[in-house]
This record gives structure tokens, C-alpha cells and sequence, in this order.
């Protein structure tokens, strides 16, 4: 092999090789515009019309709080755990919330703050017992999940409260798609965080533990941030759910849970740790509703939706797999 | 002792020194009250078998270990390295044979870890780090590596090339390398002795362990022997015979037992043109009562061809016969029914099932032996174990604990057990000595003799070129996944095979 | 340090390991929590009421069992909810409530459970598919087949009863023991012997514990898993045919509760969520442990919310007791 000069690539060979890296990013965002494209089709087929910005409200609206806990879960997953408690988490500030925050100005901003206080304390609660008390995610995280739900229910225990008008529509405001800021606002907390101190120790802590060590990084520390930062982006989602269906509820958090675990998986992260893109799995929460969506305006027996919801996980995973592992050999 | 012993006493305190280090693990003795000191300005080797106390005083005076008593001194000053952070602090910096690299991280962020560039708002700059390592990179000599690629892409030499950077670039004082040649083909050795002499030049201590004697006289100013735990002494100068008698306690000759001459016998195993990821075109034939040995530098496509040949990996073109017949070995459970047993490569993690007994240790391979319909049957399992564990003179408390409490070289002698139970006809041994002490290793090797003399053949991979030398009927040694050269007995030696493996290594280094 | 090395050796040679010393601190807290029982609650501790919380704990006890061959491996069986409910309604709507179609129901029933099961191990022992995923999607994929078959529950037989001989074999009695318990301790015995004393359980211990190694040994890894998983399938199946022999009617979600509890069951009862070391033993002493609790805080008239933090308390409790004895490595 002959010296070359720096490593200077053809800019075909970039993108390959860009591919090659980033492989569950180029996926979970090729999946999001099939399943865009797909919807729009159907979409067309009944109604003779393409999605306009009710739709798009909607969509996005009902993604944010999946988007939230979706990140969430993905510091976690980063880490080569798994956070069960996220759905603990968000019924406690749905409850909260729906008791709590009244009309003032005043009122909601506090309440929210308290609430994503709350939040990252109780994920902090997860990360200690998890990096401190050598105790396996999963198993910690069942445990407070029932903990955490249980004082929901003692906070709330019918579906009840209310929740102001105003706070649902600065959040999920109705007639216009403005939640999309807010999904700009997460893009932009995954880029801060891949570029930061924290951000390299929870990877490295995720690529191999005793690795990151010997570098001299704290991986306690980073392993409680994670956790800590999955319960801040649980009680924003706690939030956004309440502001969607604007009352309370203490009892839906479960299926975010599960829902937030394939947000992640679609989103092309992988479930052993230290790799991935947090974009990817804010369109894996997209690709997600999406694909409700897609049942819905396909006429599809509604009692079936979990069928093809399930169907469609395993599909893209195996394909996925596939499809990287070839990528990968060729780049 | 034709050795020169190191006499200059030094009227400078040394750079860095450990006294009367003593270090335990379970029941076994790793250093005994050993002292050693290296100077500034100096290249300074260690040399020992495998178990001798090497890694482990590395560990130790690189802030990764405790001793159990002892101390470390820098600049005659004593100093307690409670964490490899600590010794950094005081420039001790060491590359340690586990290479420390985050595989599904980039080059540069490995290179760059905690000292990232960073832009605006404090964030850092991707783009610069990639730059930053880019040019690290070009000013140690290395232009093949990009650094935007994910460490988990690149080969074992590339990987510990990086590694090495990564520790140079931060200037130590003092350089502690373990192993760092044992993936490094002729040219990137040439480049590592090139860094290294520059550091000498710059006053700085070196301190290295290697196996590979030629490089040890090239570049080391003194060498150090240890065995069993303890220095035996510092030289300026020493001849290898000499050496290998100290560290091995023994005359060389008495090293390895009398090979048996080889009768004209069939082949039992061949392959014809096999290829697959890591090896290429690959023809060999083992004969009934041969000891095949394979040689050549670590990653060179030695496991992927064991492995093929276990049907442990999947193949792309070529055949394996038995006896004459195709066969298609499509995994281990396969090879193991047709009698191909395999030692693996590191028998910790791929070997034996460290948290489970020696008894199901031995008898995994087996279980249709001692079982009836499916299920066990415990007097016979004993029976068999027992048997096993006296014909190995294996020293266990007792069958039921398990195996991860015992020595390196009895846990090894439990592997080789659980394939004699087999009772195969084809034996795959890769490196079944290393880390294992000398006493043990005497015994494996006149176990592989009784192998082969049994008519069974043997296939054996080696890291240890002397050891081929001296055990092969015959000698393929392996570069680039191809069979390089085939070297016939009498007359191995070990030159032979390592100048078979380096010529022409691959040039990723200008 | 070097004492209790000593310590444990000696130990371990003569079997009492750490693992036969976990499951006898889940028998002891089992009886613990009757103890308590009984003193909050006078009356707690009387046989019939010890029969019937060991009868709902054999339901647990059935699907841990599952859950455990698969935990072993370092696994987890997510399905198992909505294989429970499947395998409910399908046998109720299969047999119409008749003898005569019992055996088939029985049949096709324990088919169903166990092709969940088979498709689970295809994808993950022969397609990699991860555990974690691969279940959730079949919970997914088995709700939507049932919620769609049978039309939310509101198909003509889906309100049929069990077929009386699955009823009567429930609720019976032997000599005054509950033919549920005689049940699950026939299961106890068969599991526990599988686990412990046949190359399968031998098997499945190895691969827990070192996948690689069991490979390289000659262990058909591939084949183990996708039979655990099926395993996983029947039991499952089979908890939803006794629950709804015991309660009559099926229900949608009355699934729900035994995945929690499954997992909580198998991890109580010593059996380490990597793989490779516990045993069924334990998972039913864990099952019924938890049973207990619940029952004990039933009795207290612990408000829902309450038995919710405190399970979870208890559960980390456990988790903390064993963890340190982790670290003892």
C-alpha cells in the first residue's frame, strides 16, 4: 500500500460512508418518510385530499409526549439499561398536574417547573439504586414503576382534575402545529448532549463499562445522569399528556412505557448500549403515530391495530438488522 | 551466568521503582516481594513467561492494582497510585495489554476522550476533533487510519497502533507497555521502537514486557528476568539461551519433550482452497499421529481458520475432508459429532464456563455420555469426572466448586479434559499455553505428544514461536489469512517461522 | 477476605451454594409474611385461608415457570399476557362450555400457547431479534388476534363458560388439598427436575451463563432457546386455561397483572436476570411470597394504592438484600 496524503474521500464515498456510521439514524428517518408518503396515500385514497395542518396539528400533538419519554428512555438505553418506570413517572405529573395547576400564570409555570423537578428526582432515585446500589435497570425500574404509580393514584385517584385551557394550548395548541417547536427544542437538547461531557460519559459508559473507566471517566455519574434525565423527560411528558387530554389520569402511563422501549428500537438505537441518535428516535415516536394513523385511514378493523402494530415492530427490526449489517460491510 | 549483569549503580535516584512488591490473587501468588527499578533516559524490557509477574507489576506501578505490601517510589519519593488517574497526575501512563479503546466511538473521540475541542457554547467541535486527531495521527507517521472511523472497524494491529497514540500523545514521563507488539506486524514495530527511541532521547523511562526476543535486544537498554513472581536479576546484556534458562528455570533443551518421528500415515483431515472472512484459499492436510503447528503474527486469519474448521464460522468457497470425504461442518455441535475438538482462544470467556463447576466443566461436551433419555445420571457423571480429574492430576477442592477458583493452569487442564472425554480424533489446540505456569505447561505439551502418538491428529496454533519449533511435525505459518510458507522438521526453529510471518507485512505506516 | 474465601469453597463443595442459600431466605420470607399475617390479622395463617392464597399463587406460579426457563437464558417473555388472555378465550369458545369438546379445546389450546412460543424462538434464536422486542410485539400481535376474532368479546361463544371438567379439576379437592395446588405442585416437581437434573437443564444453565462456551462445546444454543420460549408459550397458555376454569368466564385483560408479577416472582426467588443461576424452586416460593403480601395488605385494608408502593418497596428491598450478596465476587 502506497503512502496517500491526509485521508481525503470522493464525495460518493462520504455518504456511504456517513450511512455506514450512522445506520439506525439513516433508517428510523428513511421508515419516517415511508411511512409519511404511505400515509399521505391512504390518506388520499379515502378522502380525495392530501393531510393539510389539522392533521399535522394533530400528529404532532399527540407525538409529543411519546417524543419526550421516547428520549427518555434512550438516555437509559444508551447505557445498556431499560427504564420500566417512565410510565410510573408520567402518571405521577399527569396527576399532579390535573390536581395541581390552576389558572394563574403563576400557578402553571411553578407547578411545571415543580413537576420536572419531581421528575428528574425520581429518576435520580432510579440512577442511585441502579449505579450505587449495583442493582440491575430493569429490575429497580419495575419496582419503583409500581412505587411511583402508586402514589399517582394516591395523588389521583379517579380520572379527574382539570387542567387550564391555556396551559393545553401552549402546549399542544389545537389549531396550530407550535408543538413542533418544542420537538425542535428536544432535536436541539440531543445535539447539546452529544457534544457534551456528560453526553461522551454516558456513550463510553454504554460502549464498555470497564473501557470507560480505565479512561478516567465516572461512571456512576454518568449512569445516575442518565436515569436522572429519563425522569426529567418523563414528567415533561407527564405534562404534555395531561395538556392533551386535559384532565387526569393515572393510570395511562403504561402503555408509554412499552411505546417509549420501541420509539427507541425504531429509532435505530440499539438495546446493548453506547451507540445511536436521538433523532433518530424522535422519528421512531413519529413513525410510531404514524403508523396508527395509517391503520386508521386504511379502514383496518380498529380492534386488530395492536396486530399490525406488533406485526410492523418485528418487521422493521429484522429488516433493520439486515439491512445494517450489509451496510456496514460495505462501507 | 554469561549474562552482563547491570552494575552502575546510578547517582540519581531511579524514575520510577517498585520494592519489595507483593501481590495475591485467590490462592495464587503473583508477585513475591519483587523489587524493580528503571531510569530516565532509558529502555527498559521485562521479560518472563507467561504467569511470571510481568502484567501484574505493570498493573501496579501503572496505578491500576494495589500491592499487598510494598511500595512504589518516583524520583526516590514514595507515592501511593490509588487509580491510573492518580499516576497520570504524576506522568506514568501505560498501555496496558486490554486495549482500553470504545469500540462503536470514533478514532478521534477515542484519541481526544475528556480533551475534546470544544466550539460554541462549550460544545465540542466534532469537526475540529476530527482535524486535531487527524493530525496527531500524521505527526506520529500514521496516515492509513481515518479518524472519523468507529474503532470497532479497524484490525487488531490498527486498533493497538491507536491505543499507543493515544497514550504517547500525552507525554508521558514515564511509559509503561504491556505486550504492545504482540499484534504489531514488522513495520508498525519499527515505527513503535522508532517512538520509542525518541522518548529515550527525550530523557524519558520506558519500561515494556514482550515475548519476542529479537525485539527485546534491539531496543532495550536493560532487561529485566523475572519468574515465579520475583526478579531474578537486571542485565545489560544477556544471550537468549542464557535468558530462556532463567526464566524457565530450566535448560532449554529440557523445555520440550522428544517429539516422536512420524510414520507415513493418512490424512484424517485436509482442506482444500478454503476460504471465508479472514482467510483466503487456505490447503493443508493433517495426518493420523501428526502435530500440525500454525504460525505467523496474531490476526493474521488463524481463529477464523480454527474456527472454520470447528464449524464455529461460516465458509465461502473451498472444501474440508475427513478421511477422504466431503464434508460440510456446519456447526460445533456438528463437529463435535463427527470427533473435531476445539481448544479456543481464550478459555476464560470462550472456553469454560467460569461460575459453574468443574464437574459440568468436564462432562458439557459429553453429556450423552453420562445421561440416559435425557437425563443425568450422577454416580456415572461423578465416576467419569473423577477419573478425568486424577489421569490430569488436576487440583480442584472438589468436583461441585466451580472452576473459576482454580489456577490458570488447572482451568486449562480442565478444557483439555472435557475434549479428551470426547475422545475426538482431530484435536484443534489454539494457544493452550498462554498464561499458564511451566510446571502445567510440561505436562500439556507431553499431553499433546500421547495425543498424536495415539493416532489422532493434531492442529496447533501458537503464539509462542519456540513452542512450534519445537513440537511440529510441520509448521504452516499464516500471513494475510494465506498459507505463507510450510516448514518441515527437523530443523524448526523459530527464526524460521517468525521471518515467514513478518516478510512483507503490510505497510500502514510510512 | 481469605476466611470467607475458605468459607465459600467449603461450602460450595458440599452444594450449599450461594444460589440453594437464596432460595431458602425466599422460603423463610415467605413464611415471614404469613407470620405477619397472622399478627395483623388474626385468621391469616389458617389452612383454608393458606389454601386459597396458594391457589392464586399457582397461577402466578405457572406462568413464572415460563417465565423462569427464559430468564435463565437471560431472557424475558413479554407475550405472556395476552397468551394468557388468548388461550382463555380460546378455550372457552372452542368448547362451548362442553365436556365433549374439552379435550379438543385442551388441545388446540396448548397449540396456540405453544406456537407463540415457537415464533418468539425462531425470531430470536434463529433471526436475533431481541428478547425485550420480540415478545412485546407478539403481546401486540396476540391481542390484536384475539380483540379482532372475537370482536372485542362480543362474539356469539365468547361467553361461553370452561368445560365443567376444567372447572371441576380447579376447583376439586384431594384429601382437602385444592386440586389447583396438587397441580402446581406436580409442576414444581417436574420443572425443578427438568432444571436440575437433565442434560436440557444443564443446557439451558450453560447458555445462561456463557453463550459462547456452551456453543463452542458442542450445545445446540439455537435449538435450547427456541424451546424455552415455547415452553415460555405453554405455560402461559396453561395459566389462562386454569384461570378461567376458576373463574368460568374469560375477560379481556386478565392477562394484565401476571407479567408484573411473573418477573417479580422469578427475580424474588434468586433467579439472576442475566441468565445462568437460580431455579424454579425459588420462582414458586417468590410467587407465592408475593401473593401473601398482597393478601396481607388486602387484609389490612391497605387502600390500592398503598399495596402498590409497598410491593414495590418489598420488591427493592429483596433486590438490595441480594444485590449485596453480588458483590461479593
Amino acid at each position: 500500500m502506497s503512502t496517500e496524503a491526509a485521508i481525503e474521500r470522493p464525495k460518493a464515498h462520504r455518504l456511504t460512508y456517513f450511512v455506514g456510521q450512522n445506520i439506525g439514524l439513516v433508517l428510523a428517518l428513511t421508515m419516517l418518510i415511508v411511512a409519511v408518503l404511505l400515509y399521505c396515500l391512504v390518506y388520499w385514497i379515502e378522502q380525495q385530499a392530501l393531510p393539510g395542518k389539522f392533521e399535522l396539528t394533530s400528529t404532532v400533538n399527540n407525538t409529543m409526549s411519546l417524543v419526550l419519554c421516547g428520549m427518555g428512555q434512550a438516555f437509559v438505553v444508551l447505557t445498556r439499561g431499560l427504564d420500566l418506570s417512565i410510565g410510573g413517572i408520567m402518571d405521577l405529573a399527569n396527576a399532579l398536574a390535573a390536581v395541581h395547576i390552576k389558572d394563574s400564570i403563576g400557578s402553571m409555570i411553578g407547578w411545571s417547573i415543580l413537576i420536572l423537578a419531581i421528575g428528574a428526582a425520581l429518576g435520580l432515585i432510579n440512577g442511585l439504586l441502579v449505579a450505587v446500589g449495583r442493582l440491575q435497570p430493569i429490575l429497580v425500574t419495575l419496582a419503583t414503576l409500581s412505587i411511583y404509580q402508586g402514589v399517582a393514584i394516591r395523588v389521583l385517584p379517579q380520572p379527574g382534575g382539570s387542567i387550564p385551557p391555556i396551559f393545553s394550548s401552549v402546549l399542544v395548541n389545537p389549531n396550530q402545529p407550535t408543538a413542533l417547536v418544542y420537538v425542535l427544542v428536544v432535536a436541539l437538547i440531543w445535539y447539546a448532549f452529544r457534544r457534551s461531557s456528560l453526553g461522551v460519559s454516558i456513550f463510553a459508559l454504554g460502549n464498555d463499562e470497564q473501557a470507560a473507566r480505565a479512561n478516567g471517566i465516572d461512571t456512576v455519574r454518568a449512569q445516575v445522569a442518565a436515569f436522572t434525565l429519563s425522569g426529567l423527560m418523563s414528567g415533561a411528558a407527564g405534562l404534555f399528556l395531561a395538556a392533551t387530554a386535559t384532565a387526569g389520569d393515572a393510570t395511562t402511563g403504561n402503555g408509554f412505557t412499552l411505546s417509549s422501549i420501541v420509539a427507541v428500537v425504531l429509532g435505530g438505537m440499539n438495546l446493548f448500549g453506547g451507540r445511536g441518535s436521538g433523532i433518530g428516535v424522535i422519528a421512531g415516536a413519529f413513525v410510531t403515530t404514524m403508523i396508527v394513523n395509517i391503520l386508521f385511514f386504511s379502514n383496518i378493523d380498529p380492534l386488530y391495530q395492536s396486530f399490525y402494530e406488533g406485526l410492523f415492530l418485528v418487521i422493521a427490526v429484522v429488516l433493520g438488522s439486515l439491512i445494517s449489517r450489509i451496510m456496514r460491510r460495505r462501507s | 551466568m554469561r549474562g552482563v549483569p547491570d552494575t552502575a549503580s546510578g547517582s540519581t535516584a531511579p524514575a520510577i521503582e517498585g520494592i519489595k512488591l507483593s501481590k495475591a490473587f485467590g490462592g495464587v501468588q503473583a508477585l513475591d516481594s519483587a523489587s524493580f527499578a528503571a531510569r530516565r533516559g532509558e529502555v527498559h524490557a521485562l521479560v518472563g513467561e507467561n504467569g511470571a509477574g510481568k502484567s501484574t507489576l505493570i498493573k501496579i506501578l501503572g496505578g491500576r492494582l494495589h500491592p499487598d505490601s510494598g511500595e512504589v517510589r518516583l524520583a526516590g519519593e514514595s507515592v501511593e497510585l490509588g487509580s491510573p488517574d492518580v499516576a497520570h497526575g504524576r506522568g506514568v501512563w501505560t498501555v496496558f495489554q486490554e486495549l482500553t479503546l470504545l469500540p462503536w466511538m470514533t478514532v478521534a473521540e477515542n484519541l481526544l476522550i475528556r480533551r475534546e475541542p470544544r466550539g460554541a457554547f462549550g460544545l465540542i467541535d466534532r469537526a475540529r476533533m476530527a482535524e486535531e486527531a487527524g493530525s496527531i495521527l500524521a505527526r506520529l507517521g500514521i496516515r492509513h487510519i481515518d479518524p472519523r472511523r468507529l474503532v470497532e472497524d479497524l484490525s487488531l494491529a490498527q486498533r493497538q497502533m491507536v491505543e499507543i497514540v493515544r497514550v504517547i500523545v500525552q507525554d508521558p514521563d514515564i511509559l509503561l507497555l504491556d505486550e504492545p507488539t504482540s499484534s504489531l506486524g514488522e513495520n508498525e514495530v519499527e515505527w513503535l521502537f522508532r517512538l520509542i527511541r525518541e522518548l529515550r532521547g527525550r530523557n524519558k523511562c520506558i519500561i515494556f514486557t514482550s515475548h519476542r526476543w529479537n525485539e527485546i535486544t534491539d531496543v532495550a537498554d536493560r532487561i529485566t528476568i523475572f519468574r515465579n513472581g520475583g526478579e531474578l536479576g537486571t542485565f545489560t546484556e544477556i544471550d537468549e539461551s542464557e535468558a530462556v534458562t532463567l526464566m524457565t528455570g530450566q535448560r532449554v533443551e529440557a523445555l520440550y519433550p522428544q517429539l516422536s518421528v512420524l510414520k507415513a500415515a493418512q490424512p484424517v483431515l485436509e482442506a482444500r482452497g478454503l476460504s471465508g472472512p479472514g482467510i483466503s484459499e487456505i490447503s493443508l492436510t493433517l495426518h493420523a499421529g501428526e502435530i500440525l503447528g500454525v504460525g505467523g503474527l496474531a490476526g493474521h486469519g488463524h481463529r477464523e481458520l480454527f474456527s472454520s474448521l470447528f464449524g464455529a464460522a461460516s465458509t465461502t468457497g473451498g472444501d474440508i475432508l475427513m478421511n477422504g470425504n466431503k464434508v460440510r461442518i456446519s456447526s460445533p455441535r456438528d463437529a463435535v459429532s463427527r470427533g473435531i475438538a476445539l481448544v479456543p482462544e481464550d478459555r476464560k470467556t470462550e472456553g469454560l464456563i467460569l461460575p459453574m463447576s468443574v464437574g459440568i466443566n468436564l462432562t458439557l461436551a459429553t453429556l450423552s455420555q453420562i445421561s440416559l433419555l435425557g437425563v443425568i445420571r450422577g454416580g456415572r457423571e461423578r465416576r467419569v469426572a473423577l477419573d478425568m480429574v486424577d489421569r490430569l492430576k488436576i487440583r480442584t477442592p472438589g468436583l461441585r466448586n466451580p472452576v473459576q477458583q482454580l489456577s490458570g493452569g488447572n482451568q486449562q487442564k480442565v478444557l483439555l479434559a472435557r475434549w479428551l472425554l470426547a475422545d475426538s480424533g482431530i484435536v484443534l489446540l489454539y494457544d493452550v499455553t498462554r498464561g499458564v505456569d511451566i510446571a502445567t505447561k510440561h505436562e500439556i505439551y507431553e499431553l499433546m505428544i500421547r495425543l498424536a502418538g495415539e493416532g489422532r491428529g493434531v492442529l496447533f496454533y501458537s503464539s509462542d514461536a519456540e513452542e512450534l519449533a519445537h513440537l511440529s511435525h510441520r509448521v504452516l505459518v499464516m500471513r494475510e489469512g494465506r498459507v505463507a510458507a510450510e516448514i518441515r522438521a527437523p530443523g524448526i526453529t523459530a527464526e524460521d517461522i517468525v521471518s515467514a510471518a513478518v516478510r512483507e507485512a503490510s505497510s500502514i505506516v510510512d | 477476605m481469605a476466611g470467607r474465601n475458605i468459607l465459600a469453597q467449603r461450602l460450595d463443595r458440599i452444594g450449599f451454594t450461594r444460589d440453594v442459600r437464596r432460595i431458602v431466605y425466599v422460603y423463610l420470607a415467605a413464611f415471614l409474611v404469613f407470620a405477619i399475617g397472622q399478627i395483623v390479622h388474626p385468621g391469616f395463617a389458617q389452612l383454608d385461608s393458606i389454601a386459597a392464597i396458594l391457589t392464586v399463587a399457582s397461577f402466578v406460579g405457572l406462568v413464572a415457570a415460563g417465565q423462569t426457563f427464559v430468564v435463565l437464558i437471560g431472557g424475558i417473555d413479554l407475550s405472556v399476557p395476552w397468551v394468557l388472555n388468548a388461550a382463555a378465550i380460546l378455550l372457552v369458545t372452542s368448547s362451548l362450555g362442553e365436556d365433549g369438546r374439552a379435550a379438543y379445546a385442551l388441545v388446540i389450546t396448548l397449540g396456540m400457547g405453544a406456537a407463540a412460543g415457537i415464533v418468539n424462538g425462531i425470531m430470536i434464536a434463529f433471526l436475533g431479534v431481541p428478547a425485550v422486542v420480540m415478545t412485546l410485539a407478539m403481546n401486540g400481535i396476540m391481542e390484536g388476534l384475539t380483540l379482532g376474532l372475537s370482536g372485542g368479546m362480543t362474539c356469539d361463544s365468547c361467553a361461553s363458560y370452561a368445560p365443567p371438567v376444567v372447572q371441576d379439576a380447579v376447583h376439586g379437592s384431594l384429601f382437602g388439598i385444592p386440586m389447583a395446588l396438587i397441580l402446581w405442585v406436580v409442576i414444581i416437581a417436574i420443572v425443578s427436575f427438568v432444571l436440575s437434573f437433565t442434560t436440557f437443564g444443564r443446557k439451558t444453565y450453560a447458555i445462561g451463563n456463557n453463550v459462547k462456551a456452551s456453543y463452542l462445546a458442542g450445545v445446540n444454543v439455537r435449538l435450547v432457546t427456541l424451546l424455552l420460549y415455547t415452553l415460555s408459550g405453554l405455560f402461559a397458555a396453561l395459566a389462562g386455561i386454569l384461570l378461567v376454569g376458576f373463574g368460568g368466564q374469560a375477560s379481556l385483560g386478565m392477562g394484565d397483572p401476571y407479567l408484573f408479577q411473573s418477573i417479580a416472582a422469578v427475580v424474588i426467588g434468586g433467579v439472576y436476570v442475566l441468565g445462568g443461576r437460580g431455579h424454579y424452586l425459588g420462582t414458586a416460593a417468590g410467587a407465592v411470597t408475593l401473593v401473601a403480601l398482597v393478601s396481607v395488605l388486602l387484609a389490612m385494608n391497605m387502600p390500592d394504592y398503598g399495596r402498590n408502593i409497598i410491593y414495590g418497596i418489598v420488591i427493592l428491598i429483596l433486590l438490595l438484600l441480594y444485590g449485596r450478596e453480588e458483590k461479593e465476587e
